[in-house]
């Protein structure tokens, strides 16, 4: 039997999916793989291992570094040609790390998602301080880091979690469809796997930190004003 | 490798980071290197400041044929990460966590805890200063040294004692980055014509490239990644009327991937302490 990551691959595409995230993948004799934005161009840069993928992942076009994988910023002009559906996978793997397995366990309706507050509660060392966020603070800092289009430098992934407990949006800023599987977030409107999000990533925790810090040196500097 | 784990995967912990690639190079080369070895059913890396995250790991290995998965973290030391972070992020309870399926996940020690990591020193001293009579030369193992992570300067310092004891160099010495002796006095701290510099760091991202060419005096200001830049194919750096050499990081030695399987297959052999993590 397929390993069950592959079982979902293979599922999506039999669906007729086009790809996933920016990636569009077309059967040949095996698979290929290309920028969903090149697929009419003819002068690809060609490359056939699986795990060229950590080096086509890891810069956008300006050769800046890719921190998160899943931001709209996948670098053009190569085609990757793979043998067969492992191999597949596995470019998958390092292209969007850890997306095909969250895929297979929401599809079998086994992916527990964690709320916001519950993640930055969780945290220690220096990223303690992230859990004094404020619900609005939260909602522009969701809306402006996770958006799919025109975020800095936005993501594609589709949210899952909830603000807290009592299942809040974390954002109402961003539209509906970004919490929506399987919605595609490059707004090509094809059927595409999505890019799921279970749980924040490590970028947002982060940026909540910088949030508290920068409104606590606010609060203390009109405090220092106040008081003179 | 003899050791065949076809039930077992293997899981890379790694630092990662947000703003060099260089930072999970190491993990992913050897995963690449250990999965094509076919030792363990799978391999695959999560990072705390990357992706596939920690948590992302949760979901891997669903396949009912792997009953095991062997955690080696891809750490210099034990210390905050090893005790703190991974324990919490990948909900061990301990040395040995069984998951609701039976599967069993096996928390191993840090990759720089082998005994093969002294060698590996070693030859990187070796390689960057051919020829370099070791009776002239200081030896610095450079380690980051903060209080966040006290064990890495234990773990530096028993390096410096395991390699002092061969009686090959001059002198061995450790040096740090943010505690003394601090590694931008190298040139008070050391009297030898040779002055060889050996970080003890796994891969070449923030800490071991970027900021130490600096301290040393050999770069006037942190630019970009490692992959990018020449410092390596300089050496050696004439300063202060010696000769300095400066070496990259260890983990990307291909011995590594050795010493990761290796740490897995110790898991087994070790008398367990199933003690919860500190
Ligand atoms: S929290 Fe999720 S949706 Fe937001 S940026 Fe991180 S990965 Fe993307």
């Amino acid at each position: 039997m397929l390993p069950r990551a592959e079982r979902a691959l293979s599922d999506w595409l039999a669906s007729g999916a086009r790809g996933i995230g920016q990636l569009l993948i077309v059967k040949t004799g095996g698979f290929s793989l290309r920028h969903r934005e090149d697929e009419a161009r003819a002068d690809l840069q060609v490359f056939r291992s699986p795990n060229d993928a950590t080096e086509l992942a890891r810069l956008d076009d300006a050769e800046n570094y890719r921190p998160l994988k899943t931001a709209p910023n996948l670098r053009h002009g190569w085609v990757l040609e793979l043998a067969d559906l492992p191999a597949l996978r596995l470019a998958l793997d390092l292209f969007y790390p850890g997306r095909l397995p969250a895929l297979a366990a929401w599809e079998a309706n086994q992916l527990a998602t964690t709320p916001l507050r519950a993640t930055l509660d969780r945290q220690t060392g220096m990223y303690r301080s992230a859990a004094k966020i404020s619900d609005g603070e939260i909602d522009e800092l969701v809306g402006r880091f996770c958006r799919s289009r025109g975020g800095e430098p936005g993501c594609l992934r589709t949210i899952l979690w909830a603000r807290d407990m009592t299942g809040a949006r974390p954002s109402l800023r961003l539209p509906l469809d970004k919490f929506i599987a399987p919605v595609d977030q490059t707004e090509r409107g094809e059927h595409v796997m999505p890019l799921l999000c279970q749980e924040a990533c490590n970028l947002l925790v982060a940026e909540a930190r910088k949030v508290v810090k920068d409104s606590s040196n606010r609060a203390e500097r009109t405090g220092f004003e106040g008081s003179c | 490798m003899d050791w065949q784990q076809p039930e077992s995967a293997l899981l890379i912990v790694g630092h990662g980071s947000t703003v060099n690639p260089d930072s999970s190079a190491p993990s992913l080369a050897q995963a690449e290197a250990i999965r094509e070895h076919g030792v363990f059913r799978e391999v695959a890396c999560c990072f705390w400041k990357e992706e596939p995250s920690l948590r992302d790991a949760l979901l891997f290995f669903r396949e009912p044929e792997i009953r095991e998965v062997y955690v080696v973290p891809n750490f210099i030391s034990e210390g905050y990460f090893t005790e703190t972070v991974i324990p919490r992020e990948l909900e061990l309870e301990g040395r040995l966590t069984t998951r609701p399926g039976g599967q069993v996940w096996k928390y191993c020690e840090p990759a720089g805890n082998h005994p093969a990591v002294t060698e590996l020193l070693l030859r990187r001293a070796r390689e960057i200063a051919p020829g370099v009579a070791a009776a002239e030369t200081t030896l610095l193992i450079v380690g980051h040294g903060t209080a966040l992570n006290e064990n890495s300067a234990v773990a530096a310092k028993r390096e410096v004692e395991k390699i002092s004891a061969l009686d090959t160099y001059a002198s061995v010495q450790n040096a740090y980055m943010e505690e003394a002796p601090l590694i931008s006095d190298w040139a008070r701290l050391t009297t030898t014509p040779n002055v060889v510099v050996v970080p003890f760091f796994i891969s070449d991202g923030l800490h071991s490239y970027q900021d130490i060419p600096v301290l040393l005096g050999i770069e006037s200001e942190t630019t970009a990644a490692a992959s990018q830049r020449e410092v390596f194919r300089r050496n050696p750096h004439r300063h202060h009327g010696r000769d300095l050499y400066y070496a990259s990081a260890i983990g990307t030695e291909p011995k590594f991937a050795e010493i990761l399987v290796e740490q897995a297959a110790a898991f087994d052999t070790a008398a367990l302490d199933l003690s919860p993590i500190a």
